[in-house]
């Protein structure tokens, strides 16, 4: 009960954080990211002073996107071990750490195609050692089917757009990309266990049922996402071949 | 640190002590974890008051 308080209040500070942020000239089209431009910059907002602060402490961005990877293997570690809420708040703490890492690299003036490589790998082993832990929670289940498919999608999303981009071709659209991806299993998994501590004194039994809705929701738009590049960018292929 | 690297870093330990309240056998290490993150969120949190130190938020027209 007093995790649902506390996370109803940091709800109500954040929707009125969010209020707060206007973000001018801005169109939402139907391939345009679930999370918006307006979340995005409220997010970013948050996260400033804490840039600020690694940045003051010269923390290498590369030490972020280590420190990525250890808490998503951390976070597959502990969905194995059935522990949904601490999973899903690692996994939403390691795309945290995926956004600071950029942003700290920008602010500090050390950009790199290697570091833009090593955050590219990394985010790809940080997801699957997360899909890889749910799994092994799901392994008796109906839902390693979604969950093969959402971890599927996922790299197929990301390496069509490397793919695309390989040919000459700009291909960063879709509604779930990374940061979706982040709040959906995230969000899910942590929502989920919430809803079942506080219900299974009304069923009896503990249901994962939230966590299972959103996993299929993200294999079902990850899916769609990866498709929806594959067709863009064969599309913008097609038109600019002589 | 600023109160605004306080607030979310608080946030941060009260859900894992939330967690493992919830899922683990750790209630110790959750009864450790609660307590420093509600100090440092309560801190941080703290930090955003309105000053109101003998005067109003919106000061009185003293002169036309």
């Amino acid at each position: 009960m007093a995790a649902t308080l506390v996370i109803a209040a940091t709800v109500w500070l954040s929707l009125r954080g969010l209020a707060r942020v206007v973000v001018p000239g801005v169109t939402r089209d139907a391939s345009a990211p679930l999370v918006g431009p307006r979340v995005r910059a409220w997010y970013r907002g948050v996260l400033e002073p804490l840039e600020d602060a690694l940045v003051g402490a010269r923390v290498h961005p590369d030490a972020l996107t280590w420190a990525q990877l250890a808490v998503s293997v951390l976070a597959g570690a502990v969905f194995w071990a059935g522990w949904l809420f601490v999973g899903g708040w690692l996994t939403i703490v390691a795309g945290t750490l995926d956004v600071l890492d950029g942003g700290v690299a920008r602010r500090a003036g050390v950009e790199s195609r290697r570091g833009a490589l090593v955050d590219s790998l990394v985010d790809r082993w940080a997801e699957f050692a997360t899909f890889l832990g749910l799994g092994a929670f799901y392994r008796d289940s109906w839902v390693l089917v979604p969950l093969i498919v959402a971890c599927f999608g996922s790299f197929m999303v990301s390496y069509t757009r490397a793919r695309a981009e390989g040919l000459g071709v700009e291909a960063q659209l879709g509604r779930v990309q990374r940061p979706e991806r982040y709040v959906i299993l995230g969000c899910g998994a942590w929502a989920s266990d919430l809803v079942a501590h506080l219900t299974c004194t009304l069923t009896g039994r503990p249901t994962q049922v939230v966590l299972a809705a959103a996993i299929v929701v993200l294999a079902a738009l990850s899916a769609w996402t990866a498709l929806e590049r594959a067709r863009h960018a064969a599309a913008a292929l097609r038109q600019s071949a002589p | 640190m600023t109160a605004g690297v306080w607030r979310p870093l608080g946030f941060l330990i009260l859900m894992l002590g939330f967690g493992l309240r919830l899922d683990s056998e750790w209630q110790g290490v959750a009864g450790v974890l609660l307590a420093a993150g509600a100090a440092a969120g309560g801190a941080g949190l703290w930090a955003l008051r309105r000053d109101t130190a003998g005067e109003p938020f919106v000061p009185p027209v003293r002169e036309r």
